[in-house]
């Protein structure tokens, strides 16, 4: 099936170079902003409910219904915020978007702007994306021209604009409570919820906040159908009533080691096997694939032995992972230490914890100087326990921090103790220094 | 004196009716700062709250956090190059990339090398695991072959 | 209110209360941080964390699956709470081996040492030992954060409440993180150090020994400390404050929690503006006969006065065995009978030639017993206010960006701009007493015309300058009685000194500027021979027994309608409302 399975999202994609407005509306772009506005927006967003798209985000919620908890009636203003601080290792998807074809993502960002009612939206950007900054300038330049955006859209009535916001280097923005701090000037500290952001968000006003990829989604929902929509991926699972289904395409970021990393897109479901050897040439120099990240580095590995795990909303959970997260898949060969992996992966939240919950802003950096003194030879047994002991109090535990950076700062410590065990004490008896080599910081 | 010119000042004041509180203009007129200035001086914060109406110390509390802007004692080269040593470009030699540009250059990741022409520093997931190892010039991710390629692109060679 | 359960325990609290509040009411102590109940609710230190759950109307318990913080939990009727279950006893023990990773272990040159929650927590809730292996994050203190503060900046447990303090009351914002993730830090921006009227404050919010108090700073361990209730007398706001002493030796004054009052906090003039009161100034001994020259135009009180010569004056003996004889008693002698025999002959004579000042700082019952005692003698004796001191206009936070007030409904603090702790009261007795208050610069003229022949002045001020012409009206009395703590102009000319005693030193109840009295309790015995202004004027007056302040405020309550308040109630640690 997924052969014969036709890119929506990257169908314009992939030539290195930005859609322009022309080129897309020649495409049928805007069509379901044109669909859109001739609804109501509850109608909308019932159709979004109504296609089961859960965001693209890493959290996987469902989209349409996250639009419902604004609070009704509200007199205004309502913001709606596009994620696009991508900074989970592994994950890429979303900067081609908006390199490649950035008015897909922002014809979704009218209709949802339109559902929701909103009639300002700041584009969260991380800084490091100018291309695709200039992307969407361009594209929103273009808008304003055609009558897409600004005021009484298409002679809809409804009236929207858009600002881009460029972060300045710091994955908590990727939370959207962190966002909307640093949207509005201060130190991106996730916000303790409730409130949640549809109730109190940004500038203290009702705010929905989402991924850029959904965005995409959106538009085609409101193109061609929910019912399409659902033809593609995995179906509910009638065993479990609070499944959502894993529905549409779905973008996922190869990398690692294999021989061809980059961005395909699939229906929901596609394995980690069938990834790597259909779709990114096989694990490189012809080993064999140790372990795989399914979907950014907080989400923790899949073994050897997990690699048909399904990469949906359910797959991963399965099997320990603490779940689908961005899809951006890394693949780490055998002949690569376990113990410099998660290394790099503490030392990555150890650098990104914002600092604000105890556990967090402790734990992460504790267990980096933990694995630091390990690959260095000086590990002992005690210090798998302790950094159990940290997976457990940063975030494997649940409510021990604001949000969930440290959930996925414990889950690759939990899944690499749990799954790579032997590695570990091995070379801890050994005594080994890792040959991994790292630079020497200043201070 | 003031450290700021009056148009980064006007642009700075055009940002304001885009945000329902001037404080959002944090971000952006750090941005702005630091693009004329290569860092972002002690009297600018000082210029920079009170168009803001801030403290000093709330636009300090902000720019500190991101670890991207510079204070006025250590003001960028000319050429800002961060390398990426996350999980996707560490396995692909990013750690080894990195230390092996620093060593060549004789610095520290931060910092200023070639007679100020170039920064060096180090980066989290730049998403371009694609082109691991990757790197970052200025605004730009692109791949990073090797160190060779690194230290043309740094100097403006390529 | 509604039904929480804390540990198995049923209250009713206010469902606007949050869980530490809630348990704290049911008697369960929940360890925290990072709250601080003026202050808006971070969450940040993890250290609350409590099981919680939901009481259903069948009686069942649902609990959630996570750990919630008990500082962002309301107390909403059917909460139910856990914090003794294995699982909130291992998220404490583990929050406090992370606060501790980089805290140095230097309690014993520590400041906070005694009351630090750190100590107190990792006691009650923590590890015994730290799994660290690593060598500790070592940061660089920052003597310069303030002229009063010190931040020893590896100790801080990055609560934050600092940081709010100075967004949220003071409004100055001088404090801020800097950093991120492990590696941040409080700091102050160059050229802009936390030195705001109320920045002392952030000394006491701190939990731990992060924020010190330079003014403190290795003079006392706390243990050593004994506390005594009392009232700042630096302006009518009254804050409510705790005095710390160790053997008649101020060391600290602290705010004291009292909504009624000012709050939770107070003000850098109150906290650290009573050094005078323990400084070479205080008039230590009882005088009789005046100085030889007087130092009309002496600014403050100090030194001047020590150059003078004293040969005309008697100071009295200063052995502990002379100390009856000197001040003399109830039964007569010494210098208070002959401070008695002086005003009775004037008033005898005249009372319309005698006048007494009566100090915004006298307390109540001071004010009541000397009015009493004079109209006692003659109905024609003059009673006035003393000097009001107004310094500026009432100072508002918390600030605005530039420094501007706050609007009305947004006050958080106020630092008035009437300098002394009790004109209600004193305009409250003198309205009783002479029918009207006379302001003092009335009297002054007065004096200044010749329309006195005697004049009972009472002080207490802190140093301040007497300009010369109060000084001079002063100069044609035949006889002038000066009550006091410090050595003025006016004590130097004064006939007779009666050296008395600061609000640390006395019992005595004052109001404040909303009608609130509070009492100061006796945390230090005065200097000396100096002596509490009630017994002076219990045995001046010739009163029986000692002086004892609930007893004179009902007597106050029955003589004077306006605080007949002080006859129903006590007035409590929290104060009364005497004058709504």
């Amino acid at each position: 099936m997924s052969e014969a399975f036709q890119p929506v999202l990257l169908k314009r994609c992939g030539k290195n170079t930005t859609v322009g407005i022309d080129a897309y509306l020649a495409d049928g772009g805007y069509q379901g902003l044109k669909n859109a506005l001739a609804k109501q927006p509850g109608e909308v967003t019932q159709t979004v409910i109504d296609s089961g798209l859960r965001g693209r985000g890493g959290a996987g919620f469902s989209t349409g219904t996250k639009w419902t908890f604004l609070p009704k009636g509200h007199p205004g203003p309502i913001y709606l915020c596009v994620n696009g601080d991508e900074s989970e290792p592994g994950t890429f998807n979303n900067r081609v978007l908006i390199e490649e074809d950035p008015h897909q993502v922002l014809e979704g960002l009218v209709i949802a702007g339109y559902a929701i009612g909103a009639s300002k939206s700041y584009f969260y950007l991380r800084y490091e994306y100018g291309r695709g900054y200039r992307a969407l300038e361009k594209a929103i330049e273009e808008m304003y021209s055609r009558n897409l955006l600004g005021k009484n859209i298409l002679g809809s009535g409804y009236s929207l604009d858009i600002h881009l916001h460029r972060g300045a280097g710091a994955y908590i923005c990727g939370e959207e409570t962190g966002l909307i701090e640093s949207l509005e000037g201060k130190r991106a500290w996730p916000r303790i919820k409730p409130p949640f952001p549809a109730i109190e968000g940004a500038f203290r006003k009702p705010t929905i906040v989402n991924n850029i990829e959904t965005l995409a989604c959106v538009t085609h929902i409101l193109d061609r159908g929910p019912d399409w929509f659902k033809t593609i991926g995995i179906p509910k699972d009638p065993n479990n009533p609070r499944d959502g289904g894993s529905y549409g395409p779905k973008l996922y970021c190869i990398s690692g080691h294999v021989d061809k990393p980059g961005l395909v897109e699939l229906p929901l479901g596609v394995t980690a096997r069938e990834l790597i050897d259909n779709y990114a040439g096989g694990v490189w120099k012809g080993r064999k694939a140790k372990a795989v990240v399914p979907g950014g580095i907080s989400m923790g590995f899949l073994s050897a032995a997990e690699l048909d795990t399904p990469l949906d909303f359910n797959g991963p959970g399965k099997v320990g992972c603490l779940g689908l997260g961005t899809a951006a898949v890394i693949v780490i060969d055998d002949q690569t230490s376990m113990v410099d992996v998660l290394y790099n992966t503490c030392r990555f939240f150890a650098h990104e914890s914002c600092g604000q919950c105890t556990p967090c802003r402790e734990g992460t950096a504790w267990s980096t100087k933990i694995l630091k003194r390990i690959r260095e030879g000086q590990g002992t047994m005690a210090d798998l326990k302790t950094l159990d002991d940290i997976s457990k109090t940063i975030g494997t535990m649940p409510g021990t921090t604001i949000c969930g950076l440290a959930d996925g700062a414990a889950w690759p410590i939990k899944n690499a103790l749990q799954k790579f065990r032997p590695e570990f004490e091995e070379f801890i008896k050994s005594g080994r220094r890792s040959d991994l080599r790292e630079v020497a910081l200043a201070h | 004196m003031s450290v700021l010119s009056e148009s980064i000042k006007q642009r700075i004041r055009e940002h304001f009716d885009r945000y329902p509180s001037k404080q959002a203009v944090t971000l952006p007129a750090l941005h702005m700062v630091q693009e004329e200035l290569r860092c972002v001086p002690a009297g600018a914060i000082e210029e920079i709250a009170e168009l803001l109406e801030l403290s000093p110390a709330q636009v300090y509390d902000t720019m500190s956090f991101y670890g991207f802007f510079r204070d006025e004692d250590k003001p960028l080269g000319k050429r800002r190059v961060w390398i990426c040593r996350s999980l996707p470009c560490m396995l692909r030699g990013g750690d080894e990339l990195l230390a092996e540009v620093c060593d060549r250059l004789h610095i520290s990741p931060g910092g200023n090398a070639k007679n100020d022409q170039v920064t060096i520093e180090l980066a989290e997931c730049l998403g371009a695991c694609e082109m691991a190892p990757c790197m970052l010039i200025e605004d730009e991710v692109h791949p990073a072959i090797d160190a060779d390629h690194v230290l043309q692109v740094a100097e403006g060679k390529s | 209110m509604g039904s929480v359960f804390i540990d198995d325990k049923e209250i009713d609290v206010d469902p606007k209360s949050n869980l530490i509040q809630a348990a704290r009411e049911a008697g369960v102590e929940v360890p925290y941080y990072c709250w601080h109940h003026d202050l808006s609710v971070v969450a940040s230190c993890r250290m609350c964390l409590v099981e919680v759950g939901e009481k259903k109307p069948d009686g069942s318990v649902a609990m959630l699956p996570r750990l919630v913080p008990a500082c962002q939990t309301p107390a909403k009727p059917g909460t139910v709470v856990r914090t003794n279950t294995d699982k909130v006893k291992a998220s404490r023990e583990q929050t406090l081996e992370y606060l501790l990773l980089n805290h140095p272990l230097d309690c014993s040159i520590c400041d906070q040492a005694g009351e630090c929650y750190l100590q107190d927590y990792t006691y009650k809730f923590g590890r015994s030992h730290s799994r660290l292996n690593e060598p500790k994050v070592q940061r660089l203190d920052k003597y310069h954060i303030g002229e009063q503060i010190a931040l020893f900046t590896d100790r801080c447990v990055m609560c934050t409440r600092c940081v709010r303090f100075t967004r949220e009351i003071s409004g100055t914002a001088e404090l801020h993180v800097i950093n991120r993730g492990s590696v941040e830090e409080i700091d102050v921006r160059p050229g802009h150090p936390c030195n705001n009227k109320l920045a002392g404050n952030v000394v006491d919010i701190c939990p731990v020994g992060a924020l010190c108090s330079k003014d403190f700073l290795y003079k006392k361990r706390v243990w050593w400390l004994k506390h005594a209730d009392s009232v700042c007398t630096g302006c009518s706001t009254g804050c409510s404050i705790v005095v710390d002493q160790n053997e008649d030796k101020m060391y600290r004054i602290r705010p004291r929690e009292n909504p009624q009052a000012q709050g939770s906090f107070m003000c850098d003039e109150g906290r650290f503006g009573w050094k005078h009161l323990q400084g070479e100034g205080r008039l230590t001994a009882p005088r009789a006969g005046r100085l030889a020259v007087a130092a009309a135009t002496a600014v403050g009180s100090h030194a001047e006065g020590s150059s003078l010569s004293r040969s005309e004056s008697r100071v009295l003996p200063q052995s502990d065995a002379d100390f009856q004889d000197a001040w003399g008693g109830t039964s007569g002698g010494g210098i208070l009978g002959e401070v008695r025999s002086a005003i009775a002959s004037m008033a005898k004579q005249d009372g319309r030639r005698f006048v007494a000042i009566v100090s915004p700082f006298m307390t109540c019952e001071e004010a009541y017993l000397l009015c009493d005692y004079l109209r006692g003698l003659s109905k024609h004796i003059t009673l006035a206010m003393g000097e009001v001191p107004i310094v500026g206009e009432d100072d508002l936070y918390p600030k605005g960006p530039r420094g501007e007030s706050p609007t009305a409904d947004n006050v958080k603090f106020t630092i008035r701009a009437e300098k002394c702790p009790n004109r209600l009261g004193v305009e409250a007795v003198l309205k009783r007493f002479q029918g009207e208050v006379i302001p003092f610069d009335v009297v002054l003229k007065s004096l200044a015309s010749g329309a006195f022949d005697g004049a009972y002045y009472v002080g207490g001020y802190p140093p301040h300058e007497i300009p010369s012409g109060v000084v001079r009206a002063f100069e044609g009395l035949k006889l002038l009685i000066v009550q006091d703590l410090l050595q003025t102009p006016l004590s130097d000319l004064a006939d007779y000194v009666l050296a008395s005693a600061s609000f640390a030193e006395r019992q005595g109840t004052v109001i404040n500027h909303k009608g609130l009295a509070q009492s100061y309790r006796v945390a230090v015995r005065p200097p000396g021979e100096a002596r509490a202004d009630g017994r002076i004027l219990m045995e001046l007056s010739g009163r029986k027994g000692l002086f004892h302040s609930p007893t004179i405020l009902k007597e106050i309550a029955t003589e004077i309608p306006a605080l007949s308040k002080f006859g129903k109630e006590e007035v409590g640690t929290q104060g009364l409302m005497v004058m709504a």
